[in-house]
């Protein structure tokens, strides 16, 4: 011992280092063996190619054009077999919409025969290429689909295998079980599916035809049966009498009264009728005894833009335009004041002037009803935990109604014109006020507000001196966002004759007239640019 | 510093018994949670653990049975760590957190008493409210910052301003009134916020851990100016801290909190020198004992020196000390001197502290 330690310092540490390399390989040989045991473990069968490939991209060495050839062939076949959903639905869906283009061939060419029959010269044509082209589809969408299999399998099963080693009950090695499943699957999609793609599908009003024939008693085929349940609309169940008539008519001391006359039509109807005329009808009665409540919200928002319009519209263009300016000059400074300079110069020379105010009146109505209305509201929502248990899903469901969808409440029951399409573009562009109000208030810290009132702050001290400046940039967000969804509400609004500048996009698309709509188009959305930079910057200075 | 301590200390001393203290806290329990009530009966009968107590309740246990007073002047400091319930006491003399159980006067008036308008005025008059976390207006400047509360009593803005720009000057802050919050360092806002605190003239200033958040040099520099502001304006002051070093420095009494209990009440020599507890004691170890301890505590009787064999001639020519000397003094004397400290009290001989004593004092055994 005594003369080893004797020898060269250099000498032992290289023996020292030896050993440990030599170690650290048997560690890591042990940890390689452990490794595979567990590929092994997962795959099954085929372990060992399972348990190359695996290691090959754990090292990253998995070249890119590797294919899982089982994968390749046997497609989702393979991915059941192995307890991969998600390559078994990706390989079943290419494989299916393979073949139904394969069906599509054979439609078309029955139709092309017929043609042929019939002598279309140009019908034959047209099936011809239809015929030439689905069958391309179909070679493509399947070798496309196979090699994508291919490559996906070893990689997706891969995955699998690191979430197996997380969760034991992730699927693992080979099931027939699990082949059971994947073959009541295809049963169940594919022959009807296939079915669907060789057929022309009967019209939904065919099919009505049937089920009343039907009803009558009359024989029907069973292929127009068959169809018109399985690849057509899906057939009515529910069968209703027709709701009765209600007529409104004014006696003679000008009163409504109502009058309800049972429905003469014999025939049912289906759900959707029968609840359309029962909505239409509510709306009726509504405005027949309440029109005074919509006739008041009418005049009180006509007196509002009249009051705007005077401003804008009635103010001569060179005095509105010069405000204009000052206002982008003073806010935002000299660059947007070039920007908005250009803007109304555009709306000058193109003949939008008036037209553009009356855009910019609506938004500016909408914006200040936002704000009246919004502002409150978003505080409830944001200091109550019962305002916001009851705003917010209402506002959640508002942001998903497409911006369409608010017309027709507004025309139900304010008909059309400019007061509906301001309250149409309000109930659009209400929700970011509330939300960002309330963001702001939520967001002032709990210690400041403690501060504030362990200084004696009340309630209403703690509201106007503390959380609304501290939530101002939120609140300020919130208006902008009013003003800019008013905007794009407002042109939509047109179509329930709100006017302005949408007016001429809509008349322009009913009448093909590409150019002119363009032009409106540009002028909207130039405003809509000025705006957002002059709020923008004016937000950005004030904070 | 030095001077300031004294003076709170000898405030303290003084104070006559029989004068009614000015925050008295009685039997306060705060248990937070929706079943409060049943819970505070049924650790009250059973004597329930805080574990216990979230088990079976779900409730939590922030303040238990504590009782104190806080004297005219006083700087009363409450020391645990975090999750003792201190932060959480401290709030019910503002009454900002409800108690479950238990009374608290502020001059002798009922806080739980007071309707929302009488609490306000309360808090806008009489209680200053200093925070960890400063909780400035951040867009407000300082000096509208300081003013807040005399601005929600709606005094007008030229007496505001004048109130306040005196503050600035009582904290040194001379020349920020009007930049904002966030131009200032930790330092200068803690100080901000000090303003704030006084700006109404408040008889009472509740401190959460004010200094807390800056580091250690700043902090040290605000103890000792609060130190001096405080001998000055004789604000009775409730210090929360998690730090024993902070708190002896600035206590004139401290109370020491575990779970919610106040584990021991005293001046800081009482708790150095005789903690109530191993929690206590383990705190106290750290400490240095070198101003907490003084002569009384070291010295030794005269007769039981003499008898150990030592002789009594010559005491005239010893180093001489009174018996509220602290160790720091004893030991200046003490060095380079052969004689053990005479200890006087009017003339008399009281006391002999020698060199072992003094050792045995700095080691606190």
């Amino acid at each position: 011992m005594s003369t080893s330690s004797e020898s060269t310092t250099q000498e032992t540490e290289s023996l020292a280092e030896v050993a440990a390399a030599q170690k650290e390989a048997q560690a890591s040989g042990a940890a390689d063996r452990e490794v595979n045991r567990a590929f092994a473990t997962f795959a099954e069968q085929n372990e060992e190619y399972y348990s190359r490939t695996f290691l090959k991209i754990q090292q990253s060495k998995l070249p890119f054009l590797h294919f899982n050839k089982a994968a390749l062939v046997g497609s989702f076949v393979w991915a059941a077999l192995r307890g991969n959903w998600l390559l078994f639905w990706i390989g079943f869906a290419t494989d299916m919409m393979a073949a139904a283009n394969l069906g599509l061939v054979y439609r078309f060419s029955v139709a092309k025969a017929a043609a042929i029959e019939a002598d279309k010269s140009f019908l034959i044509e047209r099936f011809s290429n239809w015929t030439m082209l689905h069958l391309l589809a179909a070679v493509l969408l399947f070798v496309i689909g196979r090699l994508l299999i291919g490559w996906l399998a070893d990689r997706f099963y891969y995955r699998q295998y690191s979430a197996w080693r997380i969760n034991p009950k992730v699927n693992s090695g080979v099931s027939k079980s699990r082949w059971m499943v994947a073959a009541l699957i295809v049963v169940l999609v594919a022959p009807l599916t296939l079915y669907r793609s060789t057929q022309e599908a009967p019209e939904a009003r065919a099919c009505i035809k049937v089920a009343r024939a039907m009803q009558d008693g009359k024989p029907v085929d069973f292929k127009s049966r068959f169809d018109c349940l399985t690849i057509s609309e899906v057939p009515t169940v529910v069968w209703l009498k027709r709701p009765p008539q209600f007529s409104f008519p004014r006696a003679e001391d000008g009163t409504r009264t109502m009058v309800v006359k049972e429905s003469t039509a014999k025939r049912p109807v289906n759900l959707n009728v029968w609840l359309s005329e029962v909505i239409d009808q509510r709306i009726d009665y509504a405005k027949a005894f309440y029109g005074y409540i919509f006739d008041g919200i009418t005049k009180w928002l006509r007196t509002l833009l009249n009051a705007i319009e005077a401003v804008f519209v009635g103010t001569p263009w060179l005095v509105t335009a010069g405000l204009f300016l000052l206002i982008a000059f003073h806010f935002a400074g000299p660059r947007v004041a070039i920007f908005t300079a250009a803007t109304l110069i555009y709306l000058g020379i193109f003949g939008f002037w008036q037209t553009a105010m009356s855009t910019v009146s609506i938004v500016i109505a909408s914006t200040i009803i936002c704000v009246v209305v919004g502002l409150p509201l978003g505080v409830w929502v944001g200091k109550s935990r019962r305002g916001s248990a009851i705003v917010t899903p209402i506002l959640d469901v508002m942001q998903t109604i497409p911006s369409f969808v608010y017309l027709l409440p507004a025309v139900a029951f304010f008909s059309i014109g400019k007061p509906p399409g301001i309250l149409a573009t309000v109930i659009f562009s209400m929700p970011p006020m509330v939300r960002l109000t309330a963001l702001g208030i939520k967001q002032v810290p709990e210690s400041t507000k403690e501060a504030a009132l362990a200084f004696g702050a009340s309630p209403r001290q703690l509201l106007t001196r503390v959380e609304l400046p501290l939530a101002t940039p939120s609140i300020m967000a919130g208006v902008n966002q009013v003003v800019m969804m008013s905007l794009s509400m407002a042109v939509i609004a047109a179509i329930i004759g709100a006017g302005g500048l949408g007016f001429i996009v809509v008349d322009a698309l009913g009448q093909s007239q590409v150019g002119r709509g363009m032009l409106a188009g540009i002028a909207i959305a130039l405003i809509a640019m000025v705006i957002d930079r002059i709020v923008q910057r004016a937000n950005r200075s004030g904070s | 510093m030095q001077s300031g301590k004294d003076n709170t200390m000898t405030v303290d001393a003084t104070a006559p018994p029989d004068v009614s203290p000015v925050i008295q806290v009685r039997d306060v329990w705060k248990i937070f949670g929706d079943r409060s009530a049943e819970a505070l009966e049924a650790i009250r009968k059973e004597n329930l653990s805080k574990a216990e107590v979230l088990d079976r309740f779900e409730a939590v246990v922030g303040v238990r049975e504590v009782s104190f007073d806080v004297h005219e002047s006083e700087i009363f400091c409450i020391m645990g760590l975090s999750g003792s319930g201190k932060s959480t006491l401290v709030r019910h003399i503002n009454r900002l957190i409800e108690p479950t159980h238990g009374e608290i006067k502020v001059g002798g008036v009922d806080v739980g008493g007071l309707n929302a308008k009488e609490l306000r005025l309360l808090r806008a008059d009489r209680i200053g409210m200093v925070f960890q976390n400063m909780a400035l207006l951040p867009h407000r400047t300082v000096r509208d910052n300081i003013g807040f509360a005399l601005e929600l009593r709606n005094v007008d803005a030229f007496t505001r301003m004048q109130l306040s720009d005196k503050v600035i000057e009582t904290v040194s802050l001379q020349g920020y009134g009007d930049r904002m919050p966030a131009e200032l360092s930790g330092g200068m806002q803690q100080r901000v916020g000090l303003a704030r605190a006084l700006a109404a003239d408040p008889e009472i200033l509740l401190m959460d851990e004010p200094f807390s958040a800056l580091d250690p040099l700043i902090r040290r520099g605000l103890q000792d100016e609060f130190l001096e502001l405080s001998a000055v304006m004789g604000k009775t002051t409730l210090f929360i801290t998690h730090d024993l070093d902070e708190a002896i420095r600035m206590g004139s009494r401290i109370a020491i909190m575990k779970d919610g209990v106040i584990v021991q009440i005293g001046t800081p020599e009482d708790i150095v020198t005789s903690p109530a507890d191993d929690y206590v004691a383990d705190f106290v170890q750290g400490i240095s004992r070198l101003k907490l301890v003084f002569a009384h505590t070291v010295m030794q009787d005269p007769e039981q020196y003499s008898q150990q064999g030592h002789s009594l001639e010559g005491t005239e020519t010893w180093p001489e000390a009174s018996p509220e000397a602290d160790l720091d003094s004893l030991i200046s004397m003490a060095v380079n001197r052969e004689q053990p400290v005479a200890i006087r009290e009017d003339g008399k001989l009281v006391g002999v502290v020698t060199k072992d004593a003094l050792l045995r004092g700095i080691q606190g055994e």
